[in-house]
């Protein structure tokens, strides 16, 4: 039994990038006890801190000694270990080689009879503190970060550099050695709360130092100090925050010591959209905008500082001069967009490039009108939604060119649905407007009316479209246009768009891609459109709960539209789970049918050799057909499937009552002609053959 | 408007040229070369010669100086008191780069007046790319309460070769961070200078008729078809130049190239479309520049592509 000591192990490195950081935090938590565990060194506990400045690993109780082992290992049989004259065979040369033996360590031991050789290796114990430089070392060199960086002369990398490292097994340094710098007994307070070495004297003791450092040790803490602050501060201002999960995380992680403060700008700026002023301070200076009770906006704001609690009124007045500046030319921005008609920015877009070859987003721009306005009959839109519909597609993106939106690039589509009202145009157009770019990700709503929803439909299809119409198709995890993302989305909006037919909007797409002279082949490019389409559905059909054998089913007919796929999908699986025992059954009873089966022989069956069995089961295939062909045909895909489960008695007597494969060639043709009939029934609905047996 | 208070602020903190002369004496001692302006317009300190050509190459480079920049496009007609399309970057660049450097330069800003430990700084990540140059780096805005006053940079890269060692690269943005120190709202109330007779002149008394003439020019006068020969002129005058080996005098023409691209595009006369195109050209002329000088002045053996005579079809 061997002594036991604290590790502590930090690196001190200049400020990492917040979300970097976090990721890091997380790599250490799942390295540290595999690099220890993978050199047999037993540890207590482990538990990884960071700070801007820095990464610890922490390790409980870590022996001093790796056990001593013993392994023993079973080779082959004596009769194969040695020939006849008793020398070794290759075999027993071999494993004894594999075990870093030689042949002469190996003896031969008695079980159940048989002689076996074994090899025993003996592992020494080991002193940990020999082995730990390498490990730790290795946790450097094994972080993995998006982009990391050399400097100074050093080919080491890391990503920023590093500049002191503390590695203490109980009281004694590590070496550990990175980049010339030298494993030792000092950290780094906070930059400048405690600037300056810190001295350590023993592992249990870095954690203390550092927090008497000024240097709040884990994002936890640091998410905890910020909630308590910001709680006082709407206590205080009678207000409430938002504090969205990504700036948060960047504010845990841009300071050691964090202090929660309230900045104030001046009202006046309120006349600007609230969703610019949020955007300026979120994205631009991770601010927390406090909103009241009537949820709008006011001109209070949080700000998370690194500084001296002490020097809170020059802080804050630092942040409001910087966000006056900011509104200020937020302000700027709005007025001067408001000064000319929204309608009149589309004509800049003509400076946009859309994507190189498919021009730019005026051209895009006219595309999507003329797609929505097709797209909008379809969906049966008439008179003034008919109208709204074309006009919001025109408007749609002419935000983007104005300055609001060219500083402040998250409002977009808010903006100009801003826009759109003071320019006069109708309500139904500034909320399409304003909507159009949904859903935005997975499990947001698509725009709220039928008007957005066709806009958002056009704009969403053109892209993927004329993207596919120039090859430039999404590949593994590159997809700089989202297409996927789309795809999902247009087919959430034709659950909203009743009537809308999904291929014959490709169609059009395509059609109107080539009339403005994107040169492409229609065919194709149509099919890959298509396809693709149908393979997002399925992810969505899966990610929703349906079974994949279900989806598989319903998917080895050719269906084209997500609509009818989905609700192919949702028939089967609600029907199964009625009669689970009938859609099993018959399941079964269908892949046996289809094993069998000669599809050459044709279904005209000789109706003179059956029996009551087998005339029962062409009467229910007639019957069946005729059922499912006029169910299908009145789109209704629950009926086909009730149709089909009239079968299951049917089939399940045949198999019963008749050997199929009868050595009689009459007999035999007549019944597999019947199960050609049996499945030819299927063929329009699904393949049943793919459902797995248990339902589920 | 200035309120007293701040007018009394501004009288005691270190004025424009003051900020200027104290960074200039605080790096001189840290071991710069004192630069003096690059005679040539540029977008940003980044761009001068001593920084991206002495970037590149094994050899020990200190240097700081105060660059003009240029940035037709952002011109406001002198109307707002944030935005300029001349305006000043004080840059540093230290290669290899100390170990010290981030308290190297939290020393500067003591040195203009800027107490750390009275404010919130923070180093923010700010990753660095130049398309144009085939440069990038990683590092920082820094903020001092919230306000963006530094850039800071690691260079791992410059006209496609990799920078070794790795210089360490520091621009101050001087109007804003004056404006800071100052305790100012807008550009134009920076004190430039106060003799001891109380003689004070403004930023505005300094800059705002040439903010005002030079807006109306970038955006309404310049001659686009003499700035569109230009380009064409100095690109085919930068490639001759490059197969006299002589990457310095080149990389001026590159410069005049990046110039003329950004007037014209103020001027509104260069399609999204042609944009990339022209980015692309001067980003041949930048890369050949670079590997010229690796060729010639470092002495590596590389191959200096684009520069071949016969591009004559945009006559």
């Amino acid at each position: 039994m061997s002594n036991t000591e604290t590790l502590a192990f930090e690196i001190g490195v200049e400020e990492v990038p917040a979300f970097d950081l976090k990721n890091a935090t997380t790599q250490l938590e799942k390295m540290v006890p595999e690099a220890l565990d993978g050199l047999g060194i037993p540890h207590g506990e482990v538990r990884i801190y960071s700070a801007p400045r820095r990464l610890i690993t922490m390790v409980d109780a870590v022996a001093t000694q790796t056990e001593a082992i013993d392994e023993v290992f079973r080779g082959p049989s004596a009769k194969i270990a040695f020939d006849a004259e008793g020398n070794p065979t290759k075999a027993a040369i071999g494993f004894a080689k594999g075990k870093g033996l030689g042949v002469e360590d190996l003896e031969r031991r008695n079980v159940d009879g048989t002689e076996y050789v074994f090899a025993t290796r003996h592992v020494a114990a080991q002193d940990v503190a020999a082995l730990l430089p390498d490990v730790l070392r290795g946790l450097i060199v094994g972080l993995a970060w998006p982009r990391s960086m050399r400097w100074n002369t050093h080919r080491e990398v890391f990503v920023r550099p590093i500049r002191w490292i503390v590695a203490l097994l109980g009281e004694t340094v590590v070496p550990v050695e990175y980049a010339t710098v030298k494993a030792d007994k000092y950290t780094y307070g906070h930059r400048v709360l405690a600037p300056g070495k810190h001295y350590v004297e023993n592992a249990d003791a870095l954690l203390g130092v550092v927090e008497a450092a000024y240097v709040v040790k884990s994002q936890e803490e640091r998410e905890a100090v910020i909630r308590e602050g910001v709680a006082r501060a709407e206590a205080a201002t009678g207000y409430t925050a938002e504090l969205p999960a990504k700036t948060l995380t960047e504010v845990i992680n841009l300071a050691e010591y964090p202090t929660v403060m309230v900045g104030t700008f001046s009202e006046e700026f309120l006349k600007v959209p609230e969703e610019i002023i949020v955007d300026a301070m979120l994205m631009h200076q991770r601010y927390f905008p406090l909103y009241d009770a009537n949820h709008k906006l006011t001109n209070k704001f949080i700000v998370v500082s690194n500084g001296d609690p002490a020097c809170e009124a020059a802080i804050i007045d630092g942040n409001e001069r910087v966000v006056a500046a900011r509104l200020y030319d937020a302000k700027f921005f709005y007025e001067e967009d408001l000064k000319k008609p929204l309608e009149s920015f589309v004509a800049n877009l003509d400076e946009v490039v859309f994507q190189e070859k498919l021009g730019t987003l005026r051209a895009k721009t006219e595309r999507v009108t003329a797609l929505a306005g097709r797209i909008a009959a379809a969906a049966g839109l008439e008179g003034q939604d008919a109208a709204d519909a074309k006009r919001a597609a025109y408007l749609a993106k002419a935000d983007l060119a104005t300055n609001a939106v060219i500083e402040f690039t998250s409002v977009q589509g808010v903006m100009g649905s801003y826009y759109a009202k003071a320019s006069g145009e109708t309500d139904q157009v500034a909320q399409a407007i304003a909507e159009h770019y949904r859903p935005r990700f997975s499990g947001d709503e698509p725009p709220a009316t039928a008007v957005g929803q066709v806009v958002a439909m056009a704009d969403k299809l053109d892209t993927i479209c004329g993207m596919f119409a120039v090859d430039q198709l999404p590949t593994g995890t590159s997809d700089p246009f989202a297409l996927r993302r789309s795809a999902i989305g247009i087919v959430s909006i034709l659950g909203k768009l009743g009537g809308v037919s999904l291929v014959q909007a490709i169609d059009d797409a395509l059609d109107i891609l080539d009339a403005a002279g994107i040169a492409f082949d229609k065919a194709a490019v149509k099919a890959t459109v298509e396809d693709f389409f149908i393979t997002r559905t399925k992810v969505m059909l899966k990610d929703a709960g349906n079974g994949l054998d279900a989806i598989d089913a319903v998917m080895a007919v050719d269906v084209r539209e997500p609509m009818e796929l989905t609700a192919r999908v949702q028939a089967l699986e609600t029907a199964r789970q009625q009669q689970p025992e009938d859609f099993a059954d018959l399941a079964t009873a269908y892949a046996r049918a289809n094993n069998l089966r000669k599809p050459e022989l044709g279904t005209d069956a000789d109706e003179s050799l059956m029996q009551p069995a087998e005339k029962a089961l062409q009467g229910a295939i007639a019957q069946a057909e005729g059922a499912v062909a006029s169910a299908l045909q009145a789109d209704d895909f629950t009926a086909a499937l009730t149709a089909l489960a009239a079968l299951r008695g049917p089939i399940d007597t045949f198999f019963e009552d008749v050997m199929v494969m009868d050595e009689d060639p009459a007999l035999r043709d007549m019944r597999l002609k019947l199960l050609n009939a049996f499945v030819s029934v299927f063929v329009n609905v699904a393949d049943f053959s793919k459902l797995v047996k248990s339902g589920k | 408007m200035t309120t007293p208070d701040q007018e009394a602020n501004a009288q005691q903190a270190p004025s424009f040229q003051d900020v200027i002369m104290r960074l200039q004496a605080y790096w001189a001692k840290h071991g710069c070369v004192i630069l003096q302006p690059y005679d040539n317009e540029v977008g940003a300190g980044t761009n001068a010669p001593a920084t991206t050509l002495r970037a590149l190459g094994p050899d020990t480079w200190r240097t700081a100086y105060v660059q003009g920049c240029r940035r037709p496009t952002d011109g406001r007609y002198g109307e707002n008191p944030n935005r300029l399309q001349f305006y000043y970057q004080f840059q540093v660049l230290i290669k290899p780069s100390p170990e010290d450097v981030q308290d190297l330069y939290l020393g500067s800003l003591k040195a203009i007046g800027i107490d750390p430990e009275k404010h919130d700084v923070r180093f923010v990540e700010d990753d660095w790319e130049s398309p144009t140059l085939g440069a990038w780096g990683l590092g920082w805005e820094v903020w001092i309460d919230g306000m963006e006053v530094t850039q800071f940079t690691y260079f791992q890269q410059v006209g496609g070769f990799e920078c070794s060692p790795v210089p360490a690269e520091i621009a101050y943005g001087l109007e804003r961070l004056t404006m800071f120190v100052q305790g100012v709202d807008s550009v134009y109330d920076i004190v430039w200078s106060r003799g001891d007779d109380g003689v004070v002149f403004t930023y505005g008394d300094v800059y705002l008729e040439n903010e005002k003439q030079y807006s109306t020019f970038n955006f309404e006068v310049a001659d686009t078809d003499f700035l569109f020969q230009e380009f064409a002129d100095r690109e085919k005058e930068c490639k001759r130049i490059l197969r006299a080996n002589l990457p310095l005098p080149a990389y001026d023409s590159v410069l005049k190239c990046c110039h003329t691209f950004n007037l014209l595009d103020a001027r509104g006369v260069i399609s999204a479309t042609e944009r990339m195109a022209y980015i692309l050209r001067v980003r041949t002329l930048a890369k050949a520049c670079c590997a010229s000088y690796m060729k010639n002045v470092v002495g590596m053996d590389v191959e200096v592509e684009g520069i071949e005579e016969a591009e004559e079809t945009n006559e």
